[in-house]
């Protein structure tokens, strides 16, 4: 329950403070910050539903955690650790080929790092673990 | 590894929620072992065995 709505409260705070740089920019209408936009109203949903299936579950009864959700997070975890390093030597190579400040480079890493949590977290739930 | 805890689930007339409060976990791990997408515990295999009060080799069908 506690940490369900800690996770709120932090997505909240991720989506004004994104808001607040978005709008405060003059050209956010198109380009690099809007698709950075759009990503963290994505990941920030994500977090959002994280949140209210810790808050549903608390109200059910249930426990917070059991042993294949947390199997889920560990595998998770790895999956996305090992596929964050390959992306980190893409964005090595990819930032000199195209003109990007180092901020911008270090902020589209730090998303896609999240984007790849995510859709790992999916891939497992949808695979299911087995044999392990 | 298979499993017939939907059958002995459907027999004791539980739904997956009852089962799921009866040995402590989400009703999501119950979908997902009727689904045979997750290999439990021992302890959680034991559990579930106890509830439906047959040995845990009558309940999981190991591959050979």
């Amino acid at each position: 329950m506690k940490r369900g709505l800690i996770a709120i409260v932090i997505s909240l705070m991720v989506l004004a403070t994104s808001a607040l740089w978005f709008f405060g920019t003059d050209d956010h209408k198109i380009g690099f910050e809007a698709v950075s936009f759009g990503v963290i109203v994505i990941l920030v949903g994500f977090g959002l539903f994280f949140a209210w299936r810790r808050l549903s579950s608390a109200k059910r009864g249930e426990p917070a955690e059991d042993e294949l959700s947390k199997k889920i997070m560990q595998k998770t975890a790895a999956w996305s650790y090992y596929i964050s390093l390959y992306m980190w030597v893409f964005m090595i190579w990819f930032k000199d080929r195209v003109t990007m400040d180092t901020e911008q480079v270090l902020g589209a890493g730090i998303l896609s790092m999240a984007v790849i949590f995510f859709v790992s977290w999916i891939v497992i739930r949808l695979r299911g673990i087995r044999h392990e | 590894m298979n499993n017939r805890i939907k059958e002995y689930r459907a027999r004791h007339d539980l739904t997956q929620d009852e089962l799921a409060r009866k040995v402590n976990v989400r009703r999501e791990t119950i979908v997902f072992l009727e689904k045979n997408k997750y290999n439990p515990s021992l302890k959680l295999a034991r559990d579930i065995a106890v509830v439906f009060g047959v040995p845990i080799e009558e309940l999981f069908i190991f591959d050979q």
